[in-house]
């Protein structure tokens, strides 16, 4: 009997080891345009990758990194908020365009008998009212076919330890696919939190002007090394993969004379 | 009108003031009983409530340098260096009539809109001239004004020096 349920833990190990080696994780970061002291758009492109044939486990969470010393409380992104009613009643559109602080789109691959079909959805970063003291987000994707799904995500800004200075916090929700058929795998996310595409609104001497957001203010400074992320992804498997990037620091001008 | 840094003279107003000092405390003196060598050392206790309304000078990614003038029971200058990460940290340094007093703070930052508030503790760690020995401890909250970067900051709590 002890025999038998040592096999059978075995054999659970192996399971949870081989499930974990199913997927791959990459994490590409970028900030527009690229110059110290700056206002930028940072952009994050998260990839996941199943052997072929296969579909990725199902993604849970995403928490990524970011470096010290982004002005993020600077931006002047999300000056409004938007509620998760907002969203869910009339999607991004129905939040005020203040409380857009970025987009961008998913990839999801879903099993339709033996074929896999890929299904894209645009994104909307909205700024939340805060949890627990931190800085809250919603991501909102909407993707009308071959399935149309609708999803909302929970997002925080939290601390972190050097040589990050936050980390934003994703939960995804589970997407049921086609009855019988594996969840729906998120494959690619690719975001922007910046200004860029974002159009803003104030009153000013009884008018509205639009405005384009200042945008996350970069340091003076480049650090030594880069600008460091990290990326950590969870899977309904059980799976917690690691990404890691670093921006290498600009070049420097040359001065003409 | 333009989202750059504005420089409007017009900080944000964060409520009432609670307006002057809540209390001049004690004043003591300690002689040093048979060490006539040294100076008596005079302690000054002050339960102090000020107001600073700091405009921008200057930033570099999260990091903010605002200053301006303090009013209350400390009257004089503030200068503060700010990180304002997923939670506000930073040092301060007031200059009042016969000195400066130096220390840092943190606080959380709510909400969002034009004027984002905060609130938080501080702490005393030194200074110069007749607060070089200064130290205490206190609350602090204010606002935060997304605009132009320009701060309204009020302290409570006790100073001795």
């Amino acid at each position: 009997m002890a025999v038998g349920a040592l096999t059978t833990l075995l054999v659970c190990l192996y399971l949870v080891s081989a499930a974990s080696a199913t997927q791959s994780v990459r994490l590409d970061p970028s900030f527009t345009p690229y110059r110290l002291g700056a206002p930028v758009t940072i952009g994050l492109s998260l990839q996941i990758a199943a052997p072929p044939g296969q579909l990725p486990s199902a993604l849970t969470e995403i928490e990524v990194r970011y470096p010290e010393n982004l002005g993020f409380a600077l931006s002047g992104l999300g000056k409004a908020v938007c509620s998760p009613a907002m969203l869910e009643a009339a999607g991004a559109s129905g939040c005020p365009a203040d409380s857009i602080m970025g987009r961008g789109n998913a990839t999801a691959e879903l099993r339709f008998g033996p074929q896999l079909v890929s299904e894209r959805a645009s994104v909307s970063i909205a700024r939340a009212p805060d949890q627990e003291g931190h800085i809250a987000l919603l991501l909102y994707a909407s993707g009308p076919s071959p399935v149309n799904t609708q999803i909302l995500s929970p997002a925080q800004l939290l601390p972190s330890s050097p040589p990050f200075g936050g980390r934003l916090n994703m939960q995804l929700p589970i997407i049921p696919s086609v009855p019988g058929a594996a969840d729906v795998a998120i494959v690619a996310l690719n975001v922007t939190i910046g200004p860029q595409g974002l159009t803003y609104y104030e009153r000013a001497e009884g008018a509205t002007l639009a405005y384009t957001p200042k945008g996350i203010l970069l340091p003076n400074t480049c650090p030594h090394g880069g600008f460091p992320f990290a990326a950590t992804f969870s899977f309904l498997d059980g799976s917690h993969p690691e990404a890691r990037a670093v921006l290498p620091c600009p070049r420097r001008r040359a001065h003409r004379r | 009108m333009t989202p750059q840094v504005r420089r409007r003279a017009t900080a944000a107003v964060c409520g009432a003031l609670a307006a002057g000092l809540l209390a001049t405390a004690t004043q003591y003196a300690h002689a040093y009983a048979g060490q006539s060598t040294q100076r008596a050392h005079a302690a000054h206790v002050l339960s102090a409530t000020d107001t600073a309304h700091l405009r921008y000078v200057s930033s570099s990614g999260s990091l903010l340098l605002d200053e301006g003038k303090a009013t209350g029971t400390l009257p004089g200058s503030m200068r503060v260096r700010l990180d304002l990460g997923t939670s506000f940290t930073g040092t301060f340094t007031i200059r009042a009539s016969g000195g400066s007093i130096e220390g840092h703070g943190n606080a959380t930052p709510h909400g969002s809109g034009t004027y984002e508030s905060f609130s938080g503790t501080l702490t005393v760690t030194g200074g110069s001239g007749r607060y070089a020995h200064a130290h205490g401890h206190g609350n602090l909250y204010g606002t935060f004004d997304r605009n132009n970067y320009a701060l309204v900051i009020k302290t409570t709590g006790s100073l001795s020096y």
